[in-house]
């Protein structure tokens, strides 16, 4: 006959596994190690949104004002998603963790329905522009470079964008899951 | 900060042991998941350490931790089902006891695994002795809450092992 006080026997009879030695130590390593990478990727992503900028300007000193707004479109939607991103993870990160259990699963559950708006509302909208800021580009390509190169940047684009759609939509399903998963 | 650092590493080296067991209950026995799970838990101690203020007892506030960790980190994985225990256990005939405490650990681990996530947060717990005041402080749950929800998880997993 089973009963309750012997599982709670067997459970605690069970191996115990080895405290890595130094292990308090190697995670503090690794904090630190995360930070430095944070502020590598924090500093690429402002060299590259000054890069951005300086690119954009060039184009507007031809004052060609359809090319303009085409790459305003696509830069600032890109800008607005990247954004977007980066404040979600960071409220991901305030939530804190040493409340009670059904304090952090309601907050939890919260941040993961603000995702899903994010991804079924927001992204579609900024995606649209990007597309649009996209095609009304395609004429100045054609004019400007060469028709193979031409093939070479609607193909790859296409590709680029297709590639983007899907992972937006893996995205979506895999933090439909994870909502679902918490709530059971 | 060297304080701060030995503080960390005496809670680190008391805690670990009993971290791990109660991860172990979440990953269905998967040693190295629950050794990732377990770090992680780790992690956001020394992260919030600075901030703890002694409002409740040092383990009340692992323990939280530990749990809601386990909540957010465990997405689908898979992990072997009740069934899969059941046939080894079968198919074993001149097992040695070692071997039988290891398949009904396993066993064990399985029952557990059928409960949604809150019951078995508090079921892991209640297995790892902690009194259910304090398990009420962790779950965000009135203690009379969890004195019934105990009573039932209880009935409902020795009735899973015995199957």
């Amino acid at each position: 006959m089973t009963t309750f006080e012997d599982l709670k026997t067997h459970w605690q009879n069970q191996p115990e596994q080895e405290t890595p030695k130094g292990g308090s130590k190697q995670i503090i390593d690794k904090l630190n190690f995360i930070k430095k990478k944070q502020q590598i990727t924090s500093v690429v992503l402002s060299v590259t949104a000054i890069v951005l900028t300086v690119f954009f300007f060039y184009v507007m000193a031809y004052k060609n004002t359809t090319a303009f707004f085409a790459l305003l479109l696509m830069i600032s939607s890109l800008f607005i998603r990247i954004s977007i991103e980066f404040f979600s993870i960071n409220k991901l990160k305030q939530i804190n963790i040493t409340v009670t259990h059904a304090s952090f699963k309601s907050q939890v559950i919260n941040y993961y329905k603000k995702r899903i708006k994010i991804h079924y509302i927001i992204t579609p909208v900024l995606f649209s522009l990007y597309i649009i800021g996209f095609v009304m580009l395609l004429p100045f390509f054609k004019a400007g470079v060469s028709s193979w190169f031409y093939t070479y940047i609607l193909v790859s684009g296409a590709v680029f964008l297709i590639i983007i759609a899907m992972y937006v939509k893996k995205q979506i399903q895999k933090e439909l899951r994870l909502i679902k998963n918490i709530q059971k | 900060m060297k304080n701060l650092e030995s503080k960390f590493e005496d809670i680190y080296n008391t805690n670990y042991p009993k971290v791990q067991r109660l991860c172990l209950g979440y990953t269905n026995g998967d040693i190295m998941l629950s050794k990732d799970i377990t770090q992680d838990v780790f992690i956001k101690v020394w992260e919030n350490l600075a901030s703890f203020r002694n409002e409740s007892s040092i383990s009340t506030w692992i323990y939280r931790i530990t749990v809601n960790t386990c909540l957010v980190n465990l997405r689908n994985k898979k992990t072997a089902t009740i069934s899969n225990h059941l046939n080894t256990m079968e198919s074993i005939d001149d097992t040695s006891l070692e071997e039988v405490k290891s398949l009904q650990l396993k066993q064990l681990y399985s029952c557990i695994n059928t409960l949604n996530k809150d019951d078995k947060s508090i079921i892991l717990l209640e297995l790892e002795n902690v009194p259910q005041k304090e398990i009420a402080n962790i779950m965000g749950l009135s203690h009379e809450v969890i004195r019934v929800r105990v009573y039932r998880i209880k009935e409902k997993l020795t009735k899973c092992v015995k199957k």
